[in-house]
């Protein structure tokens, strides 16, 4: 069964989604989580449930101030370091390489 | 959900360029497009659609999220993980 | 398999679990299985104040799927060793992709 690209141009095309994550291993990275979170880190590795290995990661926590009625909520933010990380692939919304 | 199906599958009728005879053919037939993602947190994507596999997950070119409706941030490339995506839509 | 092989070799070593539920467990890693749920010793809980219906215990078993994060010891994992072995396993799930779709 060898490959229709042939032997050797297996690893650095990009046709299938998870590609994109491939090619961000030991780059920065941004990843937006559900429960309004952010991480900003190095990422090391992953898999196709998207867990992922994050390095010198900072956590961004964005949280509603709802004590007035009046709806005009302020959003206040946490932020949190780790120096490694591992990340949980059902929470993973979004992986975007930094730029 | 299983991998996409084989697209040569002769479908019955014949139809129009642009009518997919399945989700997964209109998913294949609009990888280039500009589309538009919503996600069930009702958060909206709009960029360029790279690529699609059989949860769709997605990879988008030139994003921009859209939170009620304004623009709130942009990615050069974006992959969406395919459990939080209600519908993907090709901008005509 | 990858993240199961991962955390193996962590073993014995101190991490802290974040549940989805915002609770924090510090404990040494005793074992773990491929759902990824998780053993920990000598726990306790961060901010114990908040949550002291945890303080006797002792050890906990965490089921995979509640786990939002797991911090770990840098000094602990092997980066370069991690990542070949990432791609390793994504050109693997690609070639198995490929199989059943030809």
């Amino acid at each position: 069964m060898a490959s229709p690209e042939g032997p050797g141009a297996v690893t650095s095309s990009v046709n299938e989604p998870l590609d994109l994550v491939r090619l961000s291993l030991n780059e920065v990275v941004f990843v937006k989580l559900r429960g309004d979170r952010e991480l900003k880190g190095r990422l090391h590795a992953y898999d196709s449930h998207c867990n992922l290995v994050l390095g010198e990661v900072e956590e961004t926590i964005y949280m509603v101030d709802e004590e007035e009625e009046g709806g005009n909520g302020e959003v206040r933010t946490m932020k949190k370091q780790s120096e490694m990380l591992f990340v949980r692939g059902d929470s993973v919304v979004l992986i975007s390489p930094q730029a | 959900m299983s991998a996409p199906a084989p697209n040569g599958a002769s479908a019955g009728a014949p139809q129009s360029a642009n009518d997919a005879r399945d989700p997964s053919g209109f998913l294949s037939e609009i990888i280039g497009a500009p589309v538009t993602v919503k996600l069930n947190s009702g958060v909206v994507y709009k960029g360029e659609l790279q690529s699609v596999d059989g949860y769709m997950n997605i990879a988008l070119e030139g994003t921009r999220e859209f939170v009620d409706g304004k623009m709130r941030r942009s990615y050069g490339d974006a992959f969406v993980r395919g459990n939080n995506v209600t519908y993907i839509s090709a901008d005509s | 398999m990858l993240f199961f092989s991962f955390f193996k070799t962590l073993v014995n070593h101190e991490v802290t679990v974040e549940l989805k539920n915002d609770i924090s467990v510090r404990g040494t890693l005793k074992s773990v299985d491929q759902y990824l749920n998780i053993k920990l010793d000598d726990i306790s809980v961060v901010e114990e104040m908040k949550y002291p219906h945890l303080s006797s215990v002792k050890n906990v078993f965490i089921r995979g799927s509640v786990v939002r994060y797991v911090h770990l010891p840098a000094n602990a994992v092997d980066t370069p060793l991690l990542e070949d072995a990432t791609r390793r396993e994504a050109s693997q799930a690609a070639s198995k992709a490929k199989q059943s779709s030809s």
